[in-house]
């Protein structure tokens, strides 16, 4: 009773000095948190009390699901099965070639007695579920620090890249999708028809396409050169999310690039975060419209982290950023200049035959 | 007693500030189920919905400073921008504090027309923060949260005021 009449007229600050005062707090904590990415304890101490709670909130729906998942079980295991045989009858011829060409880099590697790029170690990790934002792409997994994940590893499933990780709790981790709005991932464009096959297309037929039978040999020089560029990797760009679901964009790409629908995005791994090679995405639109300078490039992701349920964590902790011997970043620079002069000339070449 | 409603209402006994928290607690709970896809854009906010309750009928606990804090708890629990639920939900207490006089002698549907103009007023906040990062704009569905919280207004109302949750023994302060 004497407790309630304490403070029965002392009131503190009017609502208005409130508002003011958590208003202007609010907005101070978004700017800490979105240009200084000051606030990462707050977050990880929070989200370390909540996913307890969050975990025992799904396990009702976990039960209902597991309860329903019996009773399909039977017809969707076979078509899994069934899928998955196709999938290793596919791989298997790709994964004796890829154990052929890892061979060929071993040995490239103990020549050039430098590291491999990246070690493949990594945490699988189970999705909990979508971020429950309506404005944000993101998933959560049910590793974190605990299990050694690092902010900023690169998140793989069976597919290619699904993202990469931007908070971090005990037990949990938040990964931002590759169709984040802003999120960006540099990629190197690969054209996978003729990468496989590169024998499959006839010299003579190329040489059959360009009329004149004087230019033969420099005709099928030409395809050999493109071809080669294919298969060293074409163009290099950054793939930057749409914040749109199964969409990421290529800006600032000129439209005069080499570049068509049903390429291959590749990392490129320029970055260090992202070892080079994972696919990214497929090009499915390509608008090259002569009245702006830059083509209008959309390509849907290579994953869909919302079909299926385990990723993995890349272990980028070692992943360090390609190597360069110094003695050829030297060279390199000193025959760049020589390089470019003649790849002008040879443009200009052809630019002449094509008239 | 024969009492306006005016003075009914100030000699009423305060509810126990543990159903004040078990419900928030709850609401909270409630926020985060594993909500997604379309559930998710028109989910109207449990726990701003419950602050606000508390705001009317409990205005010597519940503030803004509450309001705060579950603010800075959903932006986590929803990897959001850290500030952004804090500042949406301090202003929609501030505006609630504001009529909270009027709200409480008015009948539980025109509550509930008030509620609905303070929760459209949040999610205008909300939306607009999160445009003014240079995210899409998720579709005209999100305008049915603030409505299904308004709904939602009446069922609180009537359960939060039941008898068997109002402390016992406390007539006599009356």
């Amino acid at each position: 009773m004497a407790a309630y009449q304490d403070h029965f007229f002392t009131r503190g600050p009017s609502p208005l000095a409130r508002l003011t005062f958590f208003s202007l707090f609010a907005v101070a904590v978004m700017i800490a948190d979105h240009r200084f990415q000051a606030l990462g304890v707050l977050r990880q101490g929070v989200s370390t009390l909540l996913t307890p709670v969050e975990r025992a909130l799904m396990w009702p729906g976990k039960v209902g699901r597991d309860i329903g998942d019996y009773f399909i079980a039977q017809e969707k295991l076979l078509d899994e099965n069934k899928a998955l045989n196709d999938k290793v009858l596919q791989l298997s011829a790709e994964g004796q070639r890829a154990q052929l060409i890892a061979a060929e880099q071993e040995h490239i590697a103990a020549l050039n007695a430098a590291n491999l790029r990246f070690n493949r170690k990594g945490v699988v990790a189970e999705i909990i579920r979508d971020a429950r934002n309506p404005f944000a792409r993101k998933i959560v997994i049910n590793r974190g620090y605990a299990d050694g994940i690092k902010l900023g590893s690169a998140v793989i499933d069976g597919n290619g890249v699904v993202g990469q990780v931007t908070a971090i709790g005990a037990t949990s981790a938040e990964v931002t999708l590759t169709t984040e709005k802003d999120q960006s991932i540099p990629v190197m464009v690969i054209r996978p028809s003729r990468l496989t096959v590169p024998s499959a297309e006839p010299p003579s037929e190329a040489a059959a396409t360009t009329t004149p039978a004087t230019d033969t040999v420099s005709a099928s020089q030409r395809t050999a050169t493109t071809r080669e560029r294919n298969e060293r990797g074409g163009l290099r760009a950054v793939a930057v999310g749409s914040g749109r679901d199964g969409k990421i964009e290529l800006p600032f790409i000129p439209v005069a690039a080499d570049i068509q629908v049903g390429d291959t995005l590749v990392t490129s791994g320029v970055d260090g975060t992202y070892p080079a090679g994972l696919s990214v995405a497929t090009v499915t639109v390509v608008d090259k419209n002569p009245a702006f300078s830059f083509a209008r490039i959309v390509a849907s992701p290579a994953t869909a982290p919302d079909h299926h349920r385990f990723v993995k964590v890349l272990d980028t902790a070692d992943a360090s950023y390609p190597q360069v011997d110094p003695a050829i970043a030297d060279r390199a620079g000193q025959e760049k200049s020589a390089l470019s002069k003649r790849e002008a000339k040879l443009d200009a070449k052809r630019a002449l035959r094509d008239r | 007693m024969d009492l306006s409603p005016v003075s009914r209402d100030i000699l009423r006994p305060p509810a126990p500030m543990r159903l004040v928290l078990g419900s928030l607690a709850l609401a909270l709970l409630i926020n985060l189920l594993p909500w997604s896809g379309w559930a998710l854009i028109i989910r109207p906010d449990f726990v701003l919905l419950m602050l606000l309750y508390w705001v009317v009928h409990e205005p010597q606990n519940i503030g803004q400073t509450w309001g705060f804090a579950l603010g800075l708890v959903m932006d986590v629990a929803d990897s959001a921008l850290l500030g952004q639920h804090a500042l949406v939900y301090v202003v929609a207490i501030f505006l609630t504090e504001l009529l909270r006089i009027r709200i409480r002698h008015l009948s539980v549907i025109e509550q509930a027309l008030h509620m609905l103009g303070i929760l459209f007023v949040a999610q205008l906040i909300y939306i607009g923060l999160n445009l003014s990062l240079g995210r899409d704009f998720a579709g005209f569905a999100l305008v049915l949260a603030p409505l299904l919280g308004a709904l939602l207004w009446m069922p609180l109302h009537f359960v939060a005021t039941l008898p068997r949750f109002r402390r016992r023994g406390d007539t006599a302060l009356l």
